[in-house]
């Protein structure tokens, strides 16, 4: 998996549609198994699975299972809907900028530790209106804590525990810096709801909490991968600064192929078939997002083809629990890619260097890239 | 007569249909695609049929009759 995630996506496909692992867990690896199963949210519960992290407030909304989830998402969709996005387009392009310009004069980055930790959490600072300045502590109790797997079922280590207390403590701070002031970023307007409406204060961090887990450290994932993929394939990224209109479909042949959420998890609330396996009740469930965004009739299934970049995939998800924060992940990738090639059109992974994945881990992401380059502004 | 329609018991919000055809959708405040359209001419199901594919719940759907 470390170098290889094709061979890795191929072991578990290649063990059937439905199987269960020696561990017990159920796993669903094709499209219509996977599909079946986002379909059925009252059968292949979220809650359930991510009922026990161990955290002490549910992570909203993914730890709600029907009916009440609707609820959350009526409200939280709006706030991170396209146009929402669109709004706030020009300061991220110009803070993506910025991190770009940082080193474009020096000839060499590392894409992970220059641009892919650095700009989720700007983005998250900014959408939730905390100051950027708090972004190098929040990376640092988020990395610590995401080193223990969200949904393990181990004690955590006190380095984690303490990371932990320290997020917590950074967010419920937040709060109470925002309860009562009026302010239009995404928490100050949670923080508004009066009456019926309002939010309990566990909700409130619940929702931070699950932006922190969920948000970052898969944008980190997916901005390393596109640009390794582009370094390592000089003639699609001629193609693509030849044109554009590429740059969509190419982000979305590398979300299919490098899922940063490679399985989500599920617990069945009863007896179930999908495509003709049974699965007892009660069942851990992972939905294999990344061996189905393989699997169909496609024509290039391990291989990015933009030509099909528009053509649907699963790697946020999919039915009620679809990745919430999808629309800014996605203006989020074609932001760095824009930018960086602005200033860095030419570039190639620094010689003598096997970018690997982080692994085992829950969420993958690449430990590092260290791209070389002529220097921006130098004459070549 | 061709018939373009998002069936909302499938659609969840993706928004591929509304990024990839504002042609033929459009967006609401929940950022869920809308139909512009619902009968389209001849020139218009090519993109029609493209935003099917795009679907990643298979929630659209065009119909001939």
């Amino acid at each position: 998996m470390a170098t290889d995630r094709t061979a890795g996506f191929h072991y578990i496909s290649e063990r059937g549609e439905v199987f269960q692992a020696a561990d017990g867990t159920w796993l669903l690896t094709s499209p219509e198994a996977v599909r079946f199963a986002h379909r059925n949210p009252e059968i292949f519960s979220s809650a359930k699975a991510f009922g026990g992290t161990g955290l002490p407030v549910p992570l909203i909304p993914v730890a709600v299972d029907p009916p009440d989830h609707v609820k959350y998402r009526r409200i939280l969709d709006p706030m991170l809907a396209p146009r929402v996005i669109n709004a706030m387009e020009d300061e991220l392009r110009a803070q993506v900028r910025e991190l770009v310009e940082a080193f474009a004069p020096t000839g060499s980055c590392d894409i992970v530790a220059d641009i892919a930790k650095l700009y989720p959490t700007q983005v998250f600072l900014t959408l939730i209106g905390l100051p950027l300045e708090d972004r190098d502590d929040l990376i640092r109790w988020v990395e610590t804590m995401n080193e223990n797997t969200i949904t393990g079922t181990d004690e955590p280590t006190p380095i984690v525990v303490e990371a932990a207390m320290s997020l917590f403590g950074y967010i419920q701070q937040a709060i109470d810096a925002k309860r009562g002031q009026t302010g239009d970023d995404m928490l100050s307007r949670i923080l508004a709801f009066t009456g019926e409406d309002a939010w309990t204060n566990e909700e409130v961090v619940g929702l931070c909490i699950l932006f922190t887990v969920a948000g970052l450290d898969t944008v980190t994932g997916a901005i390393g991968f596109t640009m390794l993929h582009l370094a390592q394939n000089p003639e699609l990224r001629r193609q693509m600064l030849a044109d554009p209109e590429l740059i969509g479909p190419v982000i979305e042949e590398v979300l299919r192929l490098e899922p940063p959420a490679p399985t989500t998890p599920r617990v069945t609330t009863q007896e179930v078939e999908v495509c003709g396996v049974t699965i007892p009740d009660n069942s851990p469930v992972m939905l294999c997002l990344a061996t189905a965004n393989r699997g169909g009739d496609r024509e290039l299934p391990d291989d990015i083809d933009a030509e099909h970049g528009e053509r649907g995939h699963a790697t946020f998800g999919g039915g009620i629990h679809r990745c919430l924060g999808s629309h800014l992940a996605r203006r989020e990738l074609r932001l760095v890619v824009e930018e960086f090639h602005k200033l860095i059109p030419d570039y190639e992974v620094a010689p003598g260097i096997q970018p690997k994945v982080v692994w085992p881990s829950s969420t993958l992401h690449l430990e590092s890239l260290p791209l070389i380059f002529p220097p921006a502004g130098s004459k070549q | 007569m061709i018939r373009l329609t998002i069936d909302y018991a499938l659609c969840t919000g993706n928004g591929r249909c509304h990024a990839l055809f504002p042609e033929l959708f459009d967006d609401d405040e929940r950022g869920y695609g809308r139909v512009l359209t619902e009968e389209l001419g001849d020139k218009q199901l090519e993109h029609a049929q493209r935003a099917v594919i795009a679907c990643p719940e298979q929630a659209i759907k065009v119909t001939t009759d």
